[in-house]
């Protein structure tokens, strides 16, 4: 280039942005120079979503100054066509295509190029010699985007960013959806399009993609800076440090040793486990498993690596494409959710409102989900209303559940969320199981209410019952594993016991660096 | 405010309100006032009205308890109507009380398949069930018509109708002259058992879970394909059974166009009646009164009797917008704080 200063395409200072109760960014710097690759990287929650969204003038900064090719644009950016105006295009995780409209309808919808009366032969010819440029292949124009797979949809996205003249593309974790030969045609996409003078910022939590791509790296953690680096000069171990700050420093000394036989036959065994989640792509790679009665395995891994389809299938909501799965003994890969249930798996979901709550039900009724043929839970034909109740009841006191006066007979939806954790978490623990599956049992609760879930799957491993554990919080898999098992895009990378494990080794397998 | 509107409509149209208002009343409830006296044939023929919309009304809201709008109890009724005037006219040599029973249960099993079939389609191919329904009306209705004007048409007769059933199993009227019978009781029987299917078995249980949240049923075990099937099995049989009251208690064979529309009427009772079989009840016995009061008050003042068409209409949209909260409740509750998400890389924008 023929600048010989690095003339900088943004340059965000002392950004603060809160949302109700959550400090998103604080006093937050980013300075990208023009035509660079650079990369933000932090763990889930560290600010890095909110920082690209201010950029793209979907949020105000509460403070704060903003310049795009040293203009100061502080202030101006109230939507998103101000920072569109000014050159600035964001590919989100999710994409904003119209599915029923063209690719070509697409492309032409909001832009400014695009005059009251339309002119597809122009647009097209434009639209023709961009992919030409790029050397993109698979985009049909006149395809409807809905039936484009993810991948050419996310091509779409930064054509249309592109059509519209951007000239810094802002990327959101791009491959987060995407199959890794396809997030390798992205980086491939993504270079020619530095090539041609882009300034490109990507937002990832995963450092083997920032360490191959980038130029430059900012590190945020729990929404400040934590440093900027120049890739060619630093390591995944400084960027892991970065990201996770003192806990870096956290000893691998076991709280409770607790011993479990390595004889034991194992409780649960997964071999070469496969799922494809609902566009076909693999999202569970063959996974190998086992869970020891007493045992509490912990599962790491950011956001997105198949935690949740691994959760589901190993429950029975989804179907597995390939493997086996055997509970004490047993070949249960395909027997249906119930059965399951009835061989002794319980199971704590992820998201709480999506797939454990019925919302007009009240405690009793939402104590009774799945046990509503066990006749000692009031289960059968006809429902003994008031043996649920009466169970209810006494679950509330047992499990410190803060109910109003009226007890099992009041709303579930009424409860603070860590009330409502622990009667979700009752269910699952006094089902008598032999394995709980715990997915994110403690997300969005205080810390009492995480305490008491923390007491209660320890209890229930001392008394024998296999934990499988899948958190998102690095600090609670290393409160409560035994084991620890690290995903990263679908696989597990790496299986430790927890005297074995450091936050440095399980961050480095969580995010794709080398052991 | 429905019935306000239709006052305006009947005063603007020139006839006498008040004069209109007390006709239809005297003919839905059998109720003068003054002078104070009780006629029994009008009541009684408001609640022959309201049988057959209790059933389709109780099918349609049993349908929604599991979160499946049944628009098919139109067919279903035609259905449970044609097989129910075809075992009536054989004589199986049963006691007359037992040959009713066949009678009732062939109806309702028939309207229970149709049901089954819709429900199927969404379980297993995911069809929406408004469109099945709405097609399978189709296909019960032009496929009854084509029976009773070919195969099962009466011989020597000029009408597309069977013959007629045996009279063994004819449901007599109670109120002699009119079209009430034991039908009635039939209804509420119907109606009241499904609701104590919802309220007291796991069955019932398992289809409100599947109505309020598939994804929380199939984390607990459920099979929801089975459940949306039965569902549909079920309020399909209570639709069948309207259609083998009539056949058992007024029309006594199947008649081409005999089950009117009292599928579609039960659309409004389900919505109006609420979730309750009081409720369902209730809306029935309303617009039954409403049909029958205004055939009376067409006779007794020259006000069409299509003003109970608008009047029910009238209803309808001014219950419709009473139901949107409870509608609206029905949706999960937002997630209050802005928590990280959970595996799925469903993100909200505040990582």
């Amino acid at each position: 280039m023929t600048t010989p200063t690095t003339r900088l395409a943004v340059k965000m200072s002392r950004i603060t942005r809160t949302f109700p109760g959550v400090v998103a960014n604080s006093s937050v710097n980013l300075s990208v120079v023009a035509g660079t690759f650079h990369a933000v990287i932090g763990e889930n929650g560290a600010g890095k979503s909110t920082l690209l969204n201010i950029l793209f003038g979907k949020y105000l900064p509460d403070s704060g100054t903003i310049e795009i090719d040293g203009e100061d644009v502080t202030g101006n950016l109230h939507q998103p066509v101000d920072s569109i105006k000014r050159g600035v295009g964001l590919v989100s995780q999710h994409y904003s295509l119209v599915p029923a409209l063209s690719v070509l309808d697409n492309l032409m919808l909001g832009s400014s190029s695009t005059s009251a009366i339309l002119s597809f032969r122009s647009a097209a010819a434009r639209a023709e010699s961009l992919i030409s440029d790029l050397g993109i292949s698979g985009i049909d124009l006149r395809a409807r985007a809905g039936s484009l797979s993810i991948a050419a949809q996310q091509k779409v996205e930064i054509l249309k960013a592109l059509y519209r003249e951007a000239r810094i593309l802002l990327l959101d974790e791009p491959t987060a959806a995407l199959a890794p030969q396809e997030a390798d045609a992205l980086f491939l996409l993504l270079a020619r399009l530095k090539s041609r003078g882009t300034t490109i910022v990507f937002v990832t939590h995963k450092l083997r993609e920032v360490l191959l791509n980038s130029d430059s790296v900012t590190v945020l953690r729990n929404g400040r800076n934590a440093g900027d680096f120049k890739t060619s000069a630093t390591s995944s171990e400084e960027l892991l440090a970065a990201m996770l700050g003192t806990r870096m420093a956290v000893p691998a000394t076991v709280k409770s040793p607790r011993l479990v036989e390595e004889g034991a036959q194992p409780l649960l065994e997964l071999h070469r486990v496969q799922v494809r989640n609902a566009r076909g792509i693999l999202a569970v790679r063959d996974v190998d498993l086992q869970v020891r009665p007493g045992e509490i395995v912990g599962v790491a891994g950011v956001d997105g690596s198949g935690q949740n389809e691994l959760a589901e299938a190993i429950v029975g909501t989804v179907g597995t494409s390939g493997g086996k799965m055997v509970l004490a003994g047993d070949d249960i890969t395909t027997r249906p959710v119930a059965l399951r249930m009835g061989a002794g798996i319980a199971y704590i979901p992820a998201d709480r409102h999506r797939t454990a709550i019925v919302p007009s039900f009240n405690i009793a009724e939402t104590y009774l989900l799945g046990h509503e043929q066990d006749s000692a839970w009031g289960g059968g034909v006809v429902i003994n209303w008031a043996l649920a109740h009466k169970r209810a009841t006494n679950m509330l006191q047992q499990y410190d559940v803060r109910a109003s006066s009226r007890g099992s007979a009041v709303r579930l939806g009424s409860l603070s969320g860590g009330n409502q954790q622990k009667v979700i978490a009752a269910r699952a623990l006094e089902a008598a199981p032999r394995l709980i599956v715990a997915c994110q049992p403690t997300r969005g609760l205080d810390v009492a209410a995480t305490r008491f879930v923390h007491d209660a799957l320890r209890r229930a491993a001392g008394n024998g019952v296999g934990v499988l554990l899948f958190s998102l919080d690095l600090d609670e898999i290393f409160e409560m594993s035994d084991r620890i098992a690290v995903m990263y895009n679908g696989a597990v990378t790496g299986v430790m016991a927890r005297s074995e494990a450091t936050v440095a080794k399980v961050g480095m397998l969580m995010t794709g660096g080398e052991q | 405010m429905g019935l306000l509107l239709v006052a305006l409509f009947i005063g603007l149209s020139g006839y006498n309100v008040p004069q209109a208002f007390s006709a239809l009343f005297i003919g839905a409830t059998g109720l003068q006032l003054v002078p104070f006296k009780v006629n029994l044939f009008p009541l009684a023929q408001s609640l022959a009205q309201t049988a057959p919309l209790l059933f389709t009304g109780a099918a349609i809201a049993f349908a929604l308890r599991a979160g499946m709008f049944n628009i098919g109890a139109q067919g279903q009724m035609v259905a449970g109507a044609l097989a129910t005037a075809v075992v009536g006219a054989w004589d199986p040599a049963l006691l007359s009380p037992l040959h009713i029973v066949l009678c009732l249960a062939v109806g309702g099993i028939a309207g229970g398949l149709l049901g089954a079939a819709a429900g199927l389609l969404k379980a297993y191919r995911h069809v929406h069930e408004v469109l099945s329904t709405i097609m399978l009306n189709y296909v019960a209705a032009d496929a009854a018509d084509y029976l009773v004007t070919h195969g099962l048409k009466e011989r020597h007769s000029m009408a597309p109708q069977t013959v007629k059933i045996s009279q063994a199993v004819y449901l007599h009227p109670l109120v002699s002259g009119s079209g009430l019978n034991a039908g009635l009781f039939v209804a509420v029987v119907a109606a009241v058992g499904a609701s104590l299917v919802i309220k007291y078995t796991s069955l019932g249980f398992r289809i409100r879970t599947v109505g309020e949240n598939q994804e929380a049923a199939a984390a607990a075990g459920v099979n929801v394909p089975a459940v949306l099937t039965t569902t549909m099995f079920i309020s399909g049989l209570l639709a069948g059974l309207a259609g083998s009251v009539l056949v058992l208690g007024l029309e006594h064979r199947y008649i081409k166009g005999m089950t009117g529309t009292y599928g579609f009427d039960g659309i409004s009772v389900a919505l109006l009646g609420g979730a309750s079989s009081v409720g369902v009840t209730v809306a029935a016995l309303f617009f039954g009164g409403l049909t029958s009061g205004a055939g009376y008050m067409s006779l007794q003042t020259n006000v069409p009797d299509s003003i109970a068409i608008v009047v029910q209409a009238a209803v309808v949209l001014f219950a419709g917008a009473r139901t949107l909260p409870w509608r609206q409740r029905r949706q999960p509750a937002p997630v209050a704080k802005p928590t990280k998400g959970a595996f799925a890389p469903v993100d909200a924008a505040d990582d």
